[in-house]
């Protein structure tokens, strides 16, 4: 057998960035804005919701793939797909369809917990706001004992707007689930 | 307690329509079904797009067994168990990509391609009385076959050929797989989920039942349907604003030999299907090269539901392709995947992909509906008596018919002749040990529902 070869696993930049110093009652302002943006989707408020979502959003989430190391190196992976892949009137027609009270697999609706932590800001790439990086658990308590949690990161774009809840919209939003076999029926809550 | 073939024969009365739900829920059948039915009959296995060059590799499953098909260095594709012959590790475990060997990461037995193990380290010294490789290769599917772009496997080599088995179905599922010159591909990767439900609540939906479509999915139809101020930008050009069912000038359900589809008849090449605009456009744009290989019926029949027995389905015009990979009694695993034309241009793919994922993806506006009523019932079925009480299965009980114009045995849409011939065919495979009394029965049921 061939001697193994040891190499160095090779490391995104953006990964090791150092820490961005972000004004600290900005960080504040960020984080309170998040969190009040999970508020209104477990306390079903989805048209709040879709207030704080901008005309232009792109609000989407792909597959996850298993791949082997050595093909991530040489960046081959597996392809992936959509899972979600939603524009503002989309995700308005979701909110519509719930409230039919006849899209059956939020009839009654699911109680959800948004847990939004480990948030890192720093100014948006495109100049325009700020990106948010944070880890993300959603629990979600279904008809009478089925529990299901998700968990994954999720990369927020947001940028002040007046007129809007605490003056701040969402314009970009990637949720990457650690799953590779999604283990729930649907996912019919929003991330 | 076992099963005997009068209990299985006692549990579907297609004379009456009426089964037993015991059918859904009973570890001992499914025991019996992974031997009889996943064991004999053609499952898809992926699409030839997703393993192009020598040395690809896609790793799926046959029922609950791990496979994994490979693209031989002369472009044959072969399919082996993923499971080391030494102590039954699996030896690929990415979804997907290129290799030169299969290598067990427990004792790094290693093999070809080909399926030939060519190394096992230490080999002298821990075999000093000699190891026969050529005896230990990896467990290859007995039977690997290719249907117009779809690679299917099957472990039984008395089975019928893998076209004799899908029978008219082909004639259905043509429609989508030869709507033009150059065939289909996959776009993008797979959606992979569970489902609380046994595999023969989402295989008899996509045979037989349109009827589902119109409460199961009337909040999908109101939202995306169009607005009372006419409003209707989000639809594409060619897509019906109203559900099909109000405007078809015919429809009509096939069933045969456990498989099953339904469609509406439509004047133009609509979608009828909530896609994007590029895709009904698209429809509309490519009818004529349709029309030319596959004739007026099938060149217009772009919504429609079907399944190829046991569990490969298929909707037209959404393209969504998929197998309901079974989980023990209660419990599949669906590979959803996005299947459209090779011609396609890139837009319209993408616009493919799209569509497919907000109509029929995890998070699909449609999607929701189906697996919520399914996970209930399954639940529903704990219960000692809801196990026992008769289910009905009536509908259109007695209209079967021949047509002229598509093959096969037909009824209205809106009947359960496919789930009937579904579940029939399914006992006759769990009762029956040849193929030749499989196909006797086969064809005496459907000489009498004709007759």
């Amino acid at each position: 057998m061939n001697a193994a070869v040891i190499e160095t696993p090779e490391i995104p930049e953006d990964s090791i960035a150092p820490s961005p110093a972000l004004d600290a009652v900005l960080h504040h302002e960020i984080t309170d804005f998040l969190y009040l943006e999970a508020e209104f989707l477990d306390d079903w408020k989805f048209r709040d919701w879709l207030g704080v979502m901008a005309n232009d959003v792109r609000y989407f989430m792909r597959s996850t793939t298993n791949a082997q190391t050595r093909d991530r190196r040489k960046s081959v992976q597996p392809p992936t797909t959509w899972i979600f892949n939603e524009t503002w009137s989309q995700l308005e027609r979701r909110i519509a369809r719930l409230e039919t009270g006849m899209a059956w697999a939020e009839e009654p609706p699911s109680r959800t917990r948004h847990l939004v932590t480990n948030q890192r800001i720093c100014a948006a790439a495109d100049g325009d706001g700020y990106e948010v990086r944070c880890n993300y658990v959603l629990h979600r308590s279904q008809k009478e004992r089925d529990l299901n949690t998700y968990i994954g990161k999720r990369v927020d774009r947001i940028r002040r707007t007046a007129g809007t809840a605490h003056g701040w919209q969402i314009y970009f939003r990637e949720i990457t689930l650690d799953q590779v076999v999604i283990t729930s029926h649907n996912l019919s809550v929003l991330f | 307690m076992e099963i005997s073939s009068k209990d299985i024969e006692g549990m579907v009365d297609v004379h009456t329509g009426r089964i037993h739900p015991a059918i859904y829920a009973n570890a001992e059948l499914y025991e019996l079904e992974l031997e009889r039915i996943f064991g004999r009959t053609w499952l898809f296995l992926c699409h030839v797009s997703q393993i192009p060059k020598g040395g690809d590799f896609f790793n799926t499953y046959m029922a609950e067994d791990p496979i994994v098909v490979v693209r031989q260095k002369d472009g044959s594709i072969k399919a082996f168990l993923n499971q080391c012959r030494h102590r039954s590790m699996r030896v690929s475990h990415a979804d997907s990509g290129n290799t030169k060997a299969f290598t067990c990461p427990y004792h790094g037995w290693s093999y070809g391609v080909d399926g030939a193990l060519v190394n096992v380290p230490l080999e002298p010294k821990a075999y000093p009385q000699g190891l026969c490789k050529e005896k230990w290769g990896l467990r290859e599917v007995t039977r690997v076959r290719e249907y117009k772009g779809l690679i299917f496997g099957n472990w039984d080599p008395e089975a019928p050929e893998l076209e004799e088995y899908m029978g008219d179905i082909a004639w259905y599922l043509d429609g989508v797989l030869d709507r033009r010159e150059g065939g289909t591909e996959i776009i993008g990767g797979v959606q992979k989920w569970t489902i609380d439900c046994n595999w023969k609540l989402p295989a008899e939906q996509f045979a037989s039942d349109q009827y589902h479509a119109l409460f199961s999915h009337v909040s999908a139809v109101q939202v995306l349907g169009a607005k009372p101020d006419g409003d209707d930008r989000h639809l594409g050009s060619g897509q019906t604003a109203r559900p099909v069912w109000e405007t078809a000038k015919d429809a009509v359900q096939y069933g045969e030999r456990g498989h099953g589809s339904g469609f509406f008849f439509t004047e133009r090449p609509d979608a009828n299907v909530w896609v994007d605009g590029e895709v009904s456009q698209y429809f509309r744009d490519t009818v004529d090269e349709a029309r030319e290989r596959l004739g007026e019926v099938r060149a217009l029949r772009l919504a429609g539901h079907n399944n190829m027995f046991p569990t490969m389905s298929w909707l037209n015009g959404t393209a969504t392709l998929r197998v309901w990979h079974p989980r023990g009694p209660n419990q599949v695993e669906v590979w959803n995947f996005c299947i459209a034309d090779k011609a396609a241009p890139e837009q319209v793919k993408e616009a493919f992909e799209r569509s497919e994922t907000r109509a029929f993806g995890p998070a699909g506006f449609l999607e929701q509906d189906d697996s919520e009523n399914w996970t209930e019932i399954q639940k529903v079925l704990r219960g000692k008596f809801a196990r026992s009480t008769k289910l009905c299965l009536e509908m259109g009980l007695g209209n079967e018919r021949m047509r002229d114009d598509m093959p096969g045995v037909t009824n209205y849409i809106f009947s359960e002749t496919a789930a009937r011939g579904l579940y029939k065919h399914w006992v006759d495979l769990l009762v029956c040990d040849t193929w030749a009394e499989v196909h006797e029965r086969s064809r005496s049921y459907e000489l009498e529902l004709v007759k």
